[in-house]
């Protein structure tokens, strides 16, 4: 290790060694200086949480996204989550300063410490999930997710008997309230008097808050339920699974990544983002030197995004919803049917 | 307007959010009484919630899970404790490592168990138990009586805590060490060690808490589910000013103002749900500020004894 590294090791050791006790994962060593873009030369990937990668949904599917350049391009990777805002910049700073190439900022709430970083460190390329910032080297991955909650809630108005659905959301962002307008009109669309209600709790990973907020719209005589949160999601399902247990005829809905296994007996299907299919499509976009100065658009058209019927209720799906919904992927393919969408990109119009 | 049954299910719903609160904010309260702020129960109530699911799995029952959550709570708060009581060393840098601590080691030994990316766990789970009699009272009888037994250890507990603060000798040294450790020591109570159990008793509960989580409210682990509570547990104490009663009915107070947000949103009710959310805070801040009867914190609280000279 350089003199130089070890000053700096010194500089950021604290923060970093609270960010290792509080999760690191991987491969990275943080021992070099300089990034080396020679022919050869291994990638270097960083990937970077503000949860944690065991929610069994957004975050782990970056995970398997991350573990997926390892083993498509045989990258090295390190992963680190970060805890507070706080640590934002000095995670970014950790990774460029260390010669990374890539780093993947898996959340809309990292745009602006990536936009500092990317002016510092203009060698490395920061690829801001859902971000809505762009410069030359800070590059938004726009998951249209809006597309498979759409299809999400077109199986919701196909299901529900009481005409009422609803949606359990984290924090009310601009992509999850596009998720969110999207489900409503997918669930008008299959069933024009349809009542759909959104709950905020506030959190993306509060399991018990997430029960809580599913019993209450249960309580209204919500019987389909999706949500549009992390590691909670897991309350969702529980809350369907106690409700049916006493009799209820009430179903949840996946999102983010295919949850159809995490609870098989109550879920419907899942509005998924294959996200690892996004990171290895954008990473060889990347080395073709095709990334850079504009977002990047991911959805359905591409194979990103899709709703994904679980395998173990699909023969209660009736058939003219499973015609519906392949008219509606059609639709999406070619562009002509229209759906809500919450565009924040700043300029790209996206 | 809310009818009976809606409003049944609210109070439910109340209880069930304001108990784990509950249960964390009475050991935290004994522990202040005795002079130590843990802000580190945070940590014990998210080892709690691992040491519930995983003491669960390995004996097939939630009983035996709550207490092993019990024990993983202690275990937290006993490394606080050595710390923040034995060494002297500040009492809040102790709890934000213990919190910070607890947060980090939760999430790797889940990892490392269950996977990277997760799953849920189908954990066996406390059932709601039914007090016969009381279970039958017209709205509040199931809102109340029909829970986890979890939630009936904390009815019990406020009181029994009452009464062992305010009228036995343990109780009397405890709060002398709280507000004069000196005057304490020179009557010969040993100040350090009641506040090490005072402290590792708070954590045990809100152990209980974390296990009440996971397999009352979730019936699954997840990283960082204690999503704050820990925190909110401190408030709460405020709020209930130290006395056990008056915890109980703050954390109850707590858990219907967020159950109430969950009520108007899923009605489709255009009311800014996070002035709701705030609203026990307000108050927290008003009870702090002596507008609502008198809060006044031990004399002692968060100040290491011996004090060194300055």
């Amino acid at each position: 290790m350089s003199r130089r590294m070890r000053v700096r090791m010194a500089g950021w050791g604290a923060v970093s060694a609270l960010a290792l006790a509080a999760g690191c994962v991987g491969g990275g060593d943080g021992g070099h200086g300089t990034a080396d873009r020679s022919e050869g030369a291994p990638l270097r990937v960083a990937l970077l949480t503000a949860g944690p990668v065991s929610d069994a949904g957004w975050y782990a599917g970056a995970y398997e996204g991350l573990l997926a350049l390892r083993d498509t391009f045989g990258a090295e990777i390190s992963h680190q989550q970060t805890r507070t805002p706080g640590e934002y910049d000095e995670a970014f700073f950790s990774y460029a300063s260390a010669g990374y190439d890539l780093i993947f900022a898996h959340g809309f709430e990292y745009q602006d410490a990536a936009i500092r970083a990317g002016e510092r460190f203009p060698d490395v390329t920061i690829v801001v999930s859902a971000g809505g910032r762009v410069s030359d080297n800070v590059v938004p991955l726009i998951f249209q997710l809006e597309e498979g909650s759409y299809l999400a809630g077109m199986v919701a108005g196909a299901f529900t008997r009481t005409g009422r659905v609803g949606m359990v959301g984290g924090v009310k962002i601009p992509p999850a309230e596009g998720t969110w307008l999207a489900f409503e009109a997918g669930a008008r669309a299959e069933r024009p008097d349809v009542a759909a209600t959104v709950t905020w709790i506030g959190s993306w990973d509060d399991v018990a808050a997430a029960k809580e907020a599913a019993l209450a719209l249960i309580e209204q005589g919500a019987d389909v339920i999706i949500h549009n949160t992390d590691a909670a999601s897991f309350g969702v399902f529980q809350a369907v699974r106690e409700a049916r247990e006493r009799g209820r005829e009430v179903w949840a809905l996946g999102m983010n990544r295919d949850q159809n296994a995490v609870a098989p007996d109550v879920i419907l299907g899942s509005a998924v983002i294959r996200i690892a299919e996004a990171f290895v499509e954008i990473t060889r976009e990347w080395r073709a030197g095709r990334v850079g100065g504009a977002p990047y658009f991911a959805g359905y058209g591409n194979g990103v995004v899709d709703f994904v019927p679980n395998p173990e209720q699909i023969d209660a799906y009736p058939p003219d919803l499973l015609q519906h919904l392949d008219a509606a992927r059609r639709g999406l393919a070619d562009g002509s049917l229209e759906i809500p969408r919450v565009r924040f990109v700043e300029g790209a119009g996206g | 307007m809310l009818e009976w049954g809606a409003l049944a299910a609210f109070l439910a719903a109340a209880v069930r959010v304001g108990t784990p609160l509950a249960l964390a904010a009475l050991g935290e309260a004994v522990a202040e009484r005795s002079g130590v702020i843990n802000i580190g129960i945070e940590g014990s109530l998210i080892a709690g919630a691992l040491g519930g699911a995983l003491g669960a799995l390995a004996y097939d029952s939630a009983a035996m899970g709550v207490l092993v959550g019990a024990g993983a709570g202690l275990a937290v708060g006993v490394v606080f404790a050595f710390f923040a009581v034995v060494l002297n060393v500040d009492q809040i840098i102790a709890g934000t490592a213990a919190t910070v601590g607890g947060l980090g080691f939760t999430g790797a030994i889940y990892q490392a168990r269950f996977g990277a990316t997760g799953t849920q766990l189908s954990l066996p789970t406390l059932a709601p138990v039914r007090v016969p009699l009381l279970a039958d009272l017209p709205v509040i009888g199931g809102a109340f009586f029909e829970q986890a037994w979890t939630v009936y250890l904390a009815y019990l507990l406020a009181p029994a805590l009452a009464w062992w603060l305010f009228r036995t000798e343990w109780g009397l040294e405890l709060r002398a060490v709280g507000e004069e450790p000196d005057a304490a020591a020179a009557a010969g109570v040993r100040v350090r060690w009641t506040r090490f159990r005072a402290t590792a008793f708070g954590a045990a509960l809100a152990g209980v808490a974390g296990a009440h989580l996971a397999l009352a409210s979730a019936g699954t682990f997840s990283e960082g589910m204690s999503a704050g509570r820990g925190f909110i547990a401190i408030a709460v104490v405020v709020l209930g000013r130290w006395h056990p009663l008056g915890v109980l009915v703050a954390s109850l107070f707590f858990g219907a103002a967020t159950a109430l947000q969950f009520v108007l949103q899923a009605r489709g009710l255009a009311v800014s749900y996070q002035l709701v959310l705030a609203l026990p805070y307000l108050l927290t801040l008003a009870a702090l500020a002596g507008w609502v009867g008198r809060a006044r914190a031990p004399a002692a609280l968060a100040r290491p004894w011996p004090e060194t000279e300055s």
